[in-house]
């Protein structure tokens, strides 16, 4: 077994990416206590997280770690294209949409026989 | 004076805090749960291939309680990372959970709220639990909304901790293209959840920026793209909203 794989080091990388990732959350505590819905650095705190989700969404399709990678680019792209259209057309339906997204990518794999 | 308004309010409904943390955890079991719950099928798949323990993926589910972050950990251990750097690269990934709480809050406490339910809330916030939680709670009367989020949260982590561990038992199982597409769940739901809750002019530039921009800025500056992509097209997105606001005013 690597030391990677070793449950006690598994186990402090989780801690610590607790740490890493609740201290921001702390953060955001500390600083939502000095601003108000409505003001406009609210506004302006609302739409970078948008824009750094959107950010992450982008980076998980076109650079995915792990098993995704192995759908190549042009299936990654075409099932989430298919996703948007199928969300599109019916007027906004979450299920909808990502039930034809994951069709599409199941599909796709399935035909390459990856 | 406000705070004996709201009392009322929650008195004239005959709620209590239990029954309203029930409500919410009921609301969970909907479209966004159920995807989210399916996409931490697709990372216990993941932690499966990297040959981690089942009861490693259901603790990093409970504790981290953010699947981008929790993908980020995975994959970068599974990279060679080293335990800072993949620490460090999860830390950054988390910059976006700061203006998640900042914008939720406000929304979510009351005066009676205490620094350590705020906290707690805080620690709650990850992409569905944010989306459902702005979505759901600003109808409720006031002091109905923390324990409505508290029911809500809970019941996704609960969820997605028991999905984890199905992932992880189910991915030796599974044939491929099934886990690959578990795996595609993530991004494929977040981005429509972004563009269902973008709706000023402002957060649909901000979401197409922050979709361009990502993996431009990834060639520059791979270690803080998404913090970088987040100041940049958020900031676009709302001097826009502020541009829009302006000439409909004048």
């Amino acid at each position: 077994m690597s030391p990677a794989l070793d449950p006690g080091y598994l186990l402090l990388a989780i801690v610590l990416s607790f740490v890493g990732n609740d201290l921001w959350r702390v953060l955001g505590v500390v600083l939502s206590a000095r601003l108000d819905e409505d003001s406009g650095l609210f506004a302006w705190v609302r739409m970078v997280a948008t824009a750094l989700v959107a950010g992450l969404v982008a980076k998980l399709i076109l650079a995915p770690a792990g098993g995704l990678a192995l759908a190549p680019l042009w299936l990654r792209l075409a099932a989430v294209g298919c996703g948007l259209a199928a969300y599109g057309l019916s007027r906004r339906s979450l299920t909808l949409g990502v039930a034809v997204g994951e069709a599409a990518l199941i599909a796709g794999v399935a035909a390459l026989g990856i | 004076m406000s705070a004996e308004g709201d009392l009322d309010v929650v008195d004239s409904s005959g709620r209590s805090d239990l029954d309203w943390a029930l409500k919410g955890a009921v609301a969970a079991v909907n479209t966004p749960g159920i995807v989210l719950f399916l996409s931490f099928l697709g990372f216990g798949a993941m932690t499966h291939d990297f040959g981690w323990p089942l009861w490693i993926a259901v603790v990093s589910t409970a504790l981290i309680w953010a699947a981008p972050a929790q993908v980020v950990l995975a994959g970068a251990l599974a990279n060679g990372a080293g335990l800072l750097g993949a620490a460090l690269a999860v830390t950054v990934s988390g910059v976006r959970l700061l203006p998640m709480v900042v914008a939720l809050l406000p929304v979510l406490r009351s005066e009676r709220t205490s620094l350590g339910a705020r906290l707690l809330a805080a620690h709650y916030v990850a992409v569905t639990a944010w989306f459902e939680g702005l979505r759901l709670t600003p109808t409720l009367p006031r002091p109905a909304r923390m324990p409505f989020f508290f029911g809500l949260a809970n019941a996704l982590v609960v969820g997605s901790s028991i999905s984890t561990a199905i992932g992880h038992a189910a991915a030796g199982v599974l044939p491929s293209a099934l886990s690959i597409g578990l795996l595609g769940l993530t991004p494929l739901y977040f981005l429509l959840s972004l563009e269902r809750g973008a709706q000023s002019l402002g957060e649909r530039v901000a979401l197409g920026l922050g979709l361009a921009l990502a993996p431009v800025i990834g060639l520059v500056a791979p270690a803080s793209d998404i913090l970088w992509t987040g100041v940049i097209g958020g900031t676009a997105g709302f001097l826009v909203q502020r541009l829009a606001d302006k000439r409909r005013r004048s």
